[in-house]
């Protein structure tokens, strides 16, 4: 016991990093910009980053950032993906206030509940793709959302584990 | 909650009006694309270690096989070229123009929207080369797609094999007129415009057929590869994830493109 307390340890004196509140919205912002890489898929199926990080980051706070950020992080990751402007200011927006209600609802939140809230809000987000690609004129069979949506609830976790540990530096644990 | 109705209220304006966004979204592909085409040689590479393996296997019977494929070609480029020869000949003696078919702009395949189901692909040449949004984009291969959104250093691209992307088409060989629809995972519909027998058979090419004065006549477009009740499908010839460099063209008939861009503007 005396000897853990003499032992150095090494959170003392380690407090948030610099611009500690802002970590979590620019890390969303830069996983909107992983669809900058060169990759040139024919299938579509690689999930979306920006989405992912947004909720993966609110489930896991609820402070991560003003509520009205999402409008301004979700248009910036409309630029980059090359989505009608406007489509993803919309469904980020809904997705904060659905979880803002769900927060409200549910009693107690464990990982299995977290996660199926993350795969309900990843697929609506896939259908609103569909939707809207339907609307410009592109209108594909609804079964064709399934294999992004499959690898983007398994991915999920992956993101969720980064965003846990990006939060446990930026605030110096 | 003020958010979701500005979102809403812009996705209509966007979706109503695409052209009211157009330099907004011209601007962040300028300032992604650098980024996409510096990492891009990288990528290429290690997907060619991996693909040129491959080729090392069973080798010897490969380069039988290879050469005498090659000289077959000799001998079908020999009776093409006196084809064209003739065909030149009697071009002058209907006193028919051609039209000249140089490139706008030649540049790279650097991305594509690998997280959405519409197929576009970013090209590294933008309104600064005089890229124009509706120019038809090709490589050696074949036909790869159309401009739809030109920043000045980059322009996104609409493959052939997105949804919304409808080519009329001929079948070489017989040349029955076709439609050409994309299915979104990298393979197209054919259909034939004649209601009746399957004109398909495994292995045939399409080609555009210049109907509609967007694309140039005369450029491959994909290989049939399996049939269904109706039509094909069909794998395109310019496979953008391997094509190293693409030229954008004028379009075939300028008067009758910026006639269709306004229609399918206030179509999308």
């Amino acid at each position: 016991m005396v000897r853990a307390a003499l032992a150095p340890h090494r959170n003392i004196g380690k407090g948030p990093v610099a611009g500690a509140s802002l970590v979590p919205a620019i890390s969303v912002a830069v996983a909107s910009l992983l669809t900058a890489l060169p990759i040139v898929s024919m299938s579509g199926w690689y999930p979306d980053f920006g989405f992912m990080a947004l909720i993966a980051w609110r489930l896991l706070r609820a402070d991560a950032w003003p509520a009205w950020w999402a409008a301004p992080l979700g248009f910036f990751n409309d630029l980059a993906t090359g989505h009608p402007i406007g489509f993803s200011i919309a469904l980020w927006t809904a997705a904060m206030l659905a979880l803002d209600l769900a927060d409200r609802r549910t009693m107690w939140r464990g990982y299995w509940l977290e996660w199926a809230i993350a795969a309900l809000l990843l697929l609506a987000n896939e259908a609103a793709e569909w939707r809207i690609a339907q609307v410009m004129g592109a209108s594909l069979p609804f079964l064709t959302v399934v294999p992004p949506l499959l690898i983007s609830v398994l991915a999920f976790p992956i993101v969720a584990w980064a965003v846990s540990r990006l939060d446990r530096w930026r605030l110096g644990r | 909650m003020a958010g979701l109705i500005i979102g809403i209220v812009m996705l209509g304006l966007s979706l109503v009006a695409p052209k009211s966004y157009a330099s907004v979204r011209g601007v962040a592909l300028d300032a992604t694309a650098p980024v996409t085409g510096g990492l891009r040689a990288v990528t290429a590479t290690v997907g060619g270690v991996f693909t040129g393996a491959g080729n090392y296997w069973d080798a010897a019977h490969q380069n039988a096989r290879l050469k005498q494929e090659r000289e077959l070609m000799l001998q079908r480029i020999v009776e093409a070229r006196a084809i064209s020869l003739e065909n030149r000949e009697l071009k002058t003696v209907l006193e028919l123009r051609e039209h000249s078919r140089t490139p706008v702009a030649t540049g790279r395949i650097v991305g594509s929207s690998f997280n959405s189901p519409r197929r576009y692909a970013i090209f590294s040449a933008g309104g600064a080369d005089g890229v124009r949004v509706g120019m038809p984009v090709r490589s050696a291969k074949g036909l790869i797609g159309r401009v739809i959104d030109a920043g000045s250093l980059a322009s996104r691209v609409l493959l052939v094999s997105d949804r919304a992307s409808i080519i009329p088409a001929r079948i070489l060989g017989n040349g029955q007129p076709v439609i050409s629809q994309g299915r979104g995972d990298g393979t197209v519909d054919l259909r034939p415009l004649e209601v009746g027998r399957n004109p398909f058979k495994p292995g045939d090419i399409v080609i555009t057929s210049g109907t509609g004065g967007l694309y140039p006549p005369l450029v491959a477009i994909a290989r049939v590869v399996r049939l269904d009740d109706d039509g094909a499908i069909a794998l395109p010839l310019a496979d953008p994830s391997s094509t190293s460099f693409a030229m954008v063209e004028h379009p075939y008939e300028p008067a009758a493109v910026a006639e269709e861009i306004g229609g399918s503007m206030d179509a999308q």
